[in-house]
């Protein structure tokens, strides 16, 4: 009877995984499609425009010169400014080594990603080895994190509280400043540096610590900004923290 | 801790190393071409070509490619969410879609915010029951040929090889046949998509020059799954062994 259960419960829980996707493509559809339109039809017209101040430039040469364009684009070359730009790299070692750490946190934004084949296959290595070493760091910060939990649960405790009321009132402890530390500070943070809004400061954060990473947002890549030389690394230690303080939730 | 950070520094140290010169080959090219077009037609100013480059980096950032007059299919249609939503709730994250609008946003927030342990709960299971066979297998074999220990050694590497040849070495077959990628990139994709590190460079599906057949993308979803599954089993036992 027990084996049956178990069985069902394995049924059940496929089915309910595959109808939450089912229902959140249904809502994403829904709310991307008409902005998605409104961008095609902007960026069409801005290529008629283009196309018509422009009239001895023929059709071909302009589909040709875009397709260049979008594999530039593809390969990380933004093509904005004059030769200067080539001095600049991505690839110089303050962004390598982030780009090393969105790896090996599983984060992978991708705005900056390997394009050679010999970069490829050390990327895959590298994470091959470097993510259960990410796991296991975690782990132990998240371990130090607890032990200072039940140090104030000893006290607590000593002070006559019991011990259910102390489990909850550490795990709201827990909850509530880090949504304060590392969702609701860096948003207002991020607000200066970045120029983003509220909102889309939250967005980003809650999309980096969960590790998910879909990259349309990333620090220090708005173009004719000035960040401050320990930025990345200030935004790198914050990220580490926040893993763990979510790697943290999940242990208690 | 400074393992970690030592570790880190190292791979940027390489990836660098390899990457830079292509980097600056590309955008040399690029350079080239754009100088080019502007010799050829004398009359286009430098100011609106570059606000027609900045429109095109615009657009492709938000996922819009403009080749030819052909309305291509919108990339939210039903498929191209369910296949976002997967990558929401698996935290792999291509980003080659992704929300633009504040609601959708806000809904991408809260799904996943429940999706994720969804996830995580499903793949545990998954990976328990692949254990379970394993374990099953392993049982088998001791009763029929009374192995004790190798038995269970054997078994394990047979698992692994199993795992690794039909979730990371023949899926790239299919890849470069289906999307005319190259072995490496199918591996490379694979293992990047499975990790769920998922850069979002490769994508399945994506290239409007190719028709897929209707099968692909549920194979493709059903793949990642397992593979998921296999994959963390596999770093579970190397964060056994590394602790």
């Amino acid at each position: 009877k027990a084996m049956c259960s178990g069985k069902l419960q394995t049924g059940l829980l496929v089915a309910g995984y595959f109808v939450y996707l089912l229902v959140g493509a249904a809502v994403f559809q829904v709310l991307e499609r008409t902005a998605e339109k409104q961008e095609k039809m902007a960026a069409a017209q801005m290529k008629e425009a283009f196309l018509q101040n422009f009239t001895h430039l023929t059709v071909a040469e302009m589909e040709q010169f875009m397709k260049n364009l979008t594999e530039a684009i593809q390969n990380g070359v933004y093509p904005v400014g004059n030769e200067s730009q080539i001095e600049d790299s991505s690839w110089d070692f303050s962004n390598s080594f982030f780009f090393a750490g969105t790896v090996v946190s599983t984060i992978g934004y991708g705005t900056l990603h390997p394009k050679t084949a010999g970069g490829q296959i050390f990327c895959v290595f590298f994470a091959l080895f470097g993510i259960p070493l990410n796991i296991v760091f975690l782990h132990r910060v998240g371990k130090m994190l607890s032990l200072l939990c039940k140090k104030l649960g000893k006290f607590l405790h000593e002070k006559g509280m019991r011990k259910k009321k102390i489990k909850f009132l550490t795990l709201l402890f827990f909850l509530a400043t880090g949504i304060l530390v590392f969702l609701c500070l860096p948003s207002v943070f991020f607000q200066i540096t970045e120029g983003w809004s509220y909102s889309e400061g939250i967005y980003f954060a809650f999309i980096t610590l969960s590790t998910i990473g879909f990259g349309d947002y990333v620090v220090g890549k708005q173009p004719g900004r000035n960040y401050f030389s320990y930025y990345r690394m200030l935004v790198a230690i914050w990220i580490l923290f926040g893993l763990a303080w979510i790697a943290l939730l999940f242990n208690l | 801790l400074v393992a970690y950070i030592g570790y880190v520094g190292l791979g940027a140290g390489v990836l660098q190393a390899l990457e830079r010169p292509a980097e600056v080959r590309a955008a040399q090219h690029l350079l080239q071409q754009h100088w080019e077009l502007l010799a050829n037609h004398t009359c286009l100013r430098g100011a609106a070509l570059q606000r027609l480059v900045e429109g095109i980096v615009q657009a492709y950032k938000s996922g819009i490619t403009l080749q030819g007059n052909t309305t291509s299919l919108g990339r939210w249609d039903f498929s191209g969410s369910f296949f976002f939503s997967i990558s929401a709730i698996t935290t792999i994250g291509y980003g080659n879609l992704s929300p633009s609008t504040v609601a959708g946003r806000i809904f991408c927030i809260l799904f996943a915010l429940f999706g994720i342990p969804l996830n995580l709960v499903l793949l545990n299971e998954i990976g328990q029951l692949m254990l379970l066979g394993v374990q099953r297998c392993a049982h088998r074999l001791e009763e029929v040929f009374h192995w004790q220990k190798k038995a269970s050694l054997l078994v394990k590497t047979c698992a692994l090889v199993t795992g690794l040849l039909l979730f990371l070495l023949l899926p790239p077959v299919l890849f470069s046949d289906k999307e005319g990628w190259s072995y490496e990139e199918g591996f490379y994709y694979s293992f990047i998509t499975l990790s769920t590190i998922g850069f979002g460079d490769y994508v399945i599906g994506m290239n409007p020059d190719r028709t897929y057949p209707g099968w692909y993308k549920n194979v493709i979803s059903l793949w990642i799954l397992f593979g998921m599954a296999w994959l963390a089993l596999v770093i579970k036992f190397c964060i056994n062994f590394l602790e």
